[in-house]
């Protein structure tokens, strides 16, 4: 059953990694804020289906919505924070600049959160949400763990496929090249500002989703949880993995939570300094952060921009009998040309393993 | 209209400790372009020192200020071959990554060496005295001459010696100054000493302002720090002095007419003001160039 | 006689104490290349940034297909019809060359991040045939054996071509060119030459900033000189060589860029 927990909560951090890269990696914006709309969702998924407080814990709302709903609607006000924020840090900072920003940003709130006790009880922070629907799905304890694990990672999987095609998309292509060169990018029309907007929103979204996920998970959440520290893990997670990439993304999240902090769990913690485990841990995230943007900043996994492989199946070009009719402005002579061009291409590893899985060229 | 003029007493020395934390920080940015998120742990690095040092040197706080500024200096120029010289060439916003990582380290180490809870100096705060309309205890005076004495030593430094026109060439522009013979990479490693050492004083006068601090203590003070050195204009240290004290004086007021938890919300509300409006600093006119960093 | 597509009057900027631009004049007339020379320092990249969105005059008036575009953002200005390039070739750098050129077929609505989620289908089916029409354009530039290289990876020539290239695809009313010819070989400037003349016979405009003036004389119908932000000059190009105050400009440089 630990195991269980150990993959629940990696899967969860998955989605939220998957969101961040959207922000961190297509687009190039280095947010501290963003652990903040993990918290925020969390917090309202609580107060939206745990019902009314008793004193002395006081917080807002407290109806008891299904927690699916309630996790719909803290989405949205979470992305309407971020819409706030976004709109703030996005239009003319970029890089040092918005990072600080978005970090005076979330921590004003956590300061508002921790110390205005009406929103959110304080420094307690809000509890109680326990297996949501386990006795009106007839499931023991163990059960639903385990079949919360089977629902974070469809999730997780879903997430996946709708980022994977987002990334290949023209929207993906798009940010990125926005990312690559502003001025560039403006010069070909696009509008700058909306295209991060939009990321970030989304970003945001998946952030909401998993604060939501991570409340039926942990059932309590407080104010220490906003802090940029735990933000810098994910960061950690996907340098490791990959930025830019979905697949190097997930793995990154894997490696570093279930390969790295889980077996430094096992580090013997002196008696007399109860700290130590956490903090070598810690110490381990901070060093594996500057040695991977120090030698290997793209990650283990490269971002893998959409290969043109036309007229390709199966890693091998097609014999000119079997291939489909060329689309119309492509003269014989100039067919032959790029089929000599992607036959080089396409025997490059990457391609011969992708071939024939997701995506296919030509109608 | 005393307890306005009690709160710019609290605040001017507030505000003393800011602006030396913010001139130290304002100096890595000038010579190395680096917004150094690790600069809090020069502070937490002065403040614990300072505490092991109380072992030695009791209730001798002139010692302990030295011992507190030398391992500032020792941190700086740590910090400034051990990473700085590394990410040379690299984008601002990967070094600005990489300190953070550094200053999660430095944290922890310290959690390690000393424990994550809270530790206590045993140095006295003296006396209340009666400043004309202020209010200060001898502790505040103290700290607010020596932040005194420490700015001009700065500005002596930097305008009447050739270290202090090196240092100004470099933040001027790196490579021309090395083609002129200036000893580019010395300088930088003196200036980052000299800035961790002033860091490492004022995370210690800080510490003993509050009596008991944790390992979080440079880092809480960061956010602060970077506020003033914002409203200042990065990268200038006399301006950088201006917006210490503009940000200790508004924190402070903010402070007395709300509860005072809510003092850090405001200064971090007005970091977000001055990032939007002017992030070049108070003291210039709005740029119309987007900020890129 | 073509009507003029973009008209640049009184347009004025000065940085500090510094006039770069100082009360321009002149019309781009329609399908035809134009020229925009003049010594270092006379304001003509001042004026493309001016032109495209890059910076805001002082006063003036700039009209584009008759509607006026001072003031308008980079992006809003490029969505009328107007493409500009940079004095150093800006490629998307860790693109594919076939993604850069795809991007600047500007199928804007297709980038919408919505559609992208509720239109992926009709989306992808749509990028097959910009595809097809993408690695025409490779062929014609020869870099289609590139096309799935980095963009950071080609040499200076290649991206030179990468950039006529994404002209091409643009399919832009009014071409600006800053300065296509710099530190280019003769080889590669025939090409350039070439996509130039190309560009007008598809009744593209052309606006080539440029100091070699051989080239300028090769491709131009019209040349517009400027000198310490003023223009000094407009005409075919072979009246410019007997106009005193065009010759005192360029006094002391030689007319021969290679």
């Amino acid at each position: 059953m630990y195991w269980v927990s150990v993959v629940t909560e990696a899967g969860i951090f998955a989605i939220l990694a998957l969101g961040l890269d959207v922000i961190w990696g297509w687009s190039g914006d280095f947010d501290l804020a963003f652990y903040g709309y993990l918290a925020l969702g969390s917090y309202l998924t609580f107060v939206l289906t745990i019902g009314k407080p008793k004193p002395p814990v006081e917080y807002i709302l407290g109806y008891h919505l299904p927690v699916v709903l309630a996790i719909v609607l803290a989405m949205v006000v979470v992305v309407g924070l971020a819409a706030i924020i976004g709109a703030i840090a996005l239009r003319n900072l970029r890089d040092i600049y918005f990072a600080v920003t978005t970090l005076g940003a979330v921590s004003a709130l956590y300061l508002l959160v921790e110390n205005y006790t009406p929103l959110f009880d304080g420094y307690n922070g809000v509890y109680g949400l326990i297996n949501p629907g386990q006795t009106a799905l007839n499931l023991t304890y163990n059960g639903y763990r385990i079949a919360f694990l089977v629902v974070v990672l469809v999730l997780l999987f879903l997430a996946y496929l709708l980022v994977q095609r987002l990334s290949r998309s023209p929207f993906g292509r798009m940010l990125r090249s926005v990312r690559e060169d502003e001025r560039a990018s403006a010069a070909y029309g696009r509008r700058v500002f909306g295209a991060k907007y939009r990321a970030y929103l989304f970003g945001a979204a998946l952030a909401g989703l998993t604060g939501g996920l991570f409340a039926i998970f942990i059932s309590a959440f407080n104010p220490s949880a906003w802090t940029p520290q735990e933000l810098l893990v994910i960061y950690a997670a996907i340098l490791v993995g990959g930025r830019g990439n979905p697949r190097g993304v997930i793995l990154g999240v894997f490696v570093v939570y279930i390969g790295f902090i889980e077996l430094t769990r096992y580090l013997p913690s002196p008696a007399s300094r109860p700290d130590f485990g956490p903090a070598m841990r810690q110490i381990l995230i901070g060093l594996m952060i500057i040695l991977m943007l120090r030698f290997r900043p793209e990650g283990l996994f490269r971002e893998r921009p959409g290969l043109d492989r036309y007229p390709i199946e199966n890693g091998a070009p097609i014999p000119a009998s079997q291939r489909p009719a060329a689309p119309p402005g492509l003269r014989s002579e100039e067919r032959g040309t790029s089929e000599r061009a992607t036959r080089e291409g396409g025997a490059s590893k990457a391609g011969r393993r992708r071939a024939g899985k997701t995506e296919r060229a030509g109608g | 209209m005393t307890t306005f003029l009690v709160t710019i007493g609290i605040g001017l020395s507030t505000a003393a400790i800011l602006s030396l934390s913010a001139v130290a920080f304002t100096l890595e940015y000038a010579v190395s372009r680096v917004a150094n998120f690790a600069h809090g742990e020069f502070l937490t690095i002065g403040a614990y020192v300072a505490y092991s040092g109380q072992a030695i040197f009791h209730q001798n706080v002139a010692a302990a200020a030295v011992i507190a500024a030398a391992a500032g200096a020792a941190a700086g120029m740590a910090l400034n071959f051990g990473l700085i010289e590394q990410f040379r060439g690299r984008s601002a916003i990967t070094v600005f990554i990489a300190t953070l990582g550094v200053a999660l380290i430095v944290e922890n180490v310290l959690v390690i060496i000393y424990g994550a809870a809270n530790v206590t100096y045993s140095f006295g705060q003296g006396k209340l005295h009666h400043i004309g309309p202020f209010l200060w205890t001898t502790s505040d005076i103290e700290v607010i001459i020596s932040a005194l004495a420490v700015a001009g030593l700065i500005y002596l430094l930097l305008q009447r010696t050739r270290f202090g026109k090196a240092v100004r060439a470099i933040s001027q522009d790196r490579a021309l100054a090395q083609v002129s013979g200036i000893p580019a990479r010395r300088i930088i490693m003196q200036t980052w000493a000299l800035a961790g050492a002033v860091a490492g004083f004022a995370g210690f006068v800080l510490a003993d302002t509050f009596g008991t601090f944790g390992p979080t203590l440079g880092f809480s003070f960061l956010l602060l720090t970077i506020t003033a050195t914002v409203a200042g204009g990065l990268g200038r240290p006399y301006a950088t002095l201006g917006g210490a004290l503009i940000v200790g004086l508004a924190i402070q007021i903010a402070g007395t007419y709300t509860s005072s938890a809510y003092q850090l919300v405001f200064a971090f509300l007005l970091l977000v003001l001055l990032m939007l409006f002017r992030p070049n600093g108070v003291f210039v006119r709005r740029s119309t160039v987007a900020v890129r960093a | 006689m073509s009507t003029a597509l973009l008209e640049i009057e009184d347009l004025t900027k000065s940085f500090g104490g510094v006039h770069a631009v100082r009360n321009c004049t002149f019309s781009v007339p329609e399908g035809q290349v134009t020229g925009l020379i003049g010594p270092n320092g006379a304001g003509k990249s001042t004026v493309v940034d001016l032109v495209s969105g890059f910076g805001r005059p002082d006063s003036g008036r700039v009209t584009f297909a008759g509607e006026p575009i001072i003031g308008k953002r980079p992006d809003v200005i490029s969505r009328l019809g107007l493409i500009r390039t940079f004095q150093t070739p800006r490629e998307w750098r860790h693109l594919t060359v076939m993604d850069n050129v795809l991007l600047a077929r500007r199928r804007f609505a297709d980038e919408s991040l919505w559609r992208s989620i509720t239109r992926a289908r009709r989306i992808r089916r749509a990028e097959e045939a910009e595809r097809a029409a993408v690695r025409d354009i490779l062929d014609r530039f020869q870099l289609a054996g590139l096309k799935n290289e980095l963009a950071v990876r080609l040499s200076g020539g290649q991206k030179r071509l990468l950039e006529f290239a994404r002209m091409a695809a643009a399919e832009a009313r009014l071409i600006i060119l800053d300065e296509p010819m710099g530190g280019v070989n003769p080889v590669l400037g025939a090409r350039i030459g070439e996509a130039v003349r190309q560009f007008a016979a598809e009744g593209r405009t052309v606006v080539v900033v440029e100091h070699n003036l051989p080239f300028i004389e090769k491709t131009c119908h019209q040349v517009v000189v400027m000198d310490l932000g003023e223009v000094i000059a407009q005409g075919p190009f072979s009246g410019l060589r007997d106009t005193p105050r065009v010759v005192d400009a360029y006094l002391g440089m030689d007319q021969s860029h290679e």
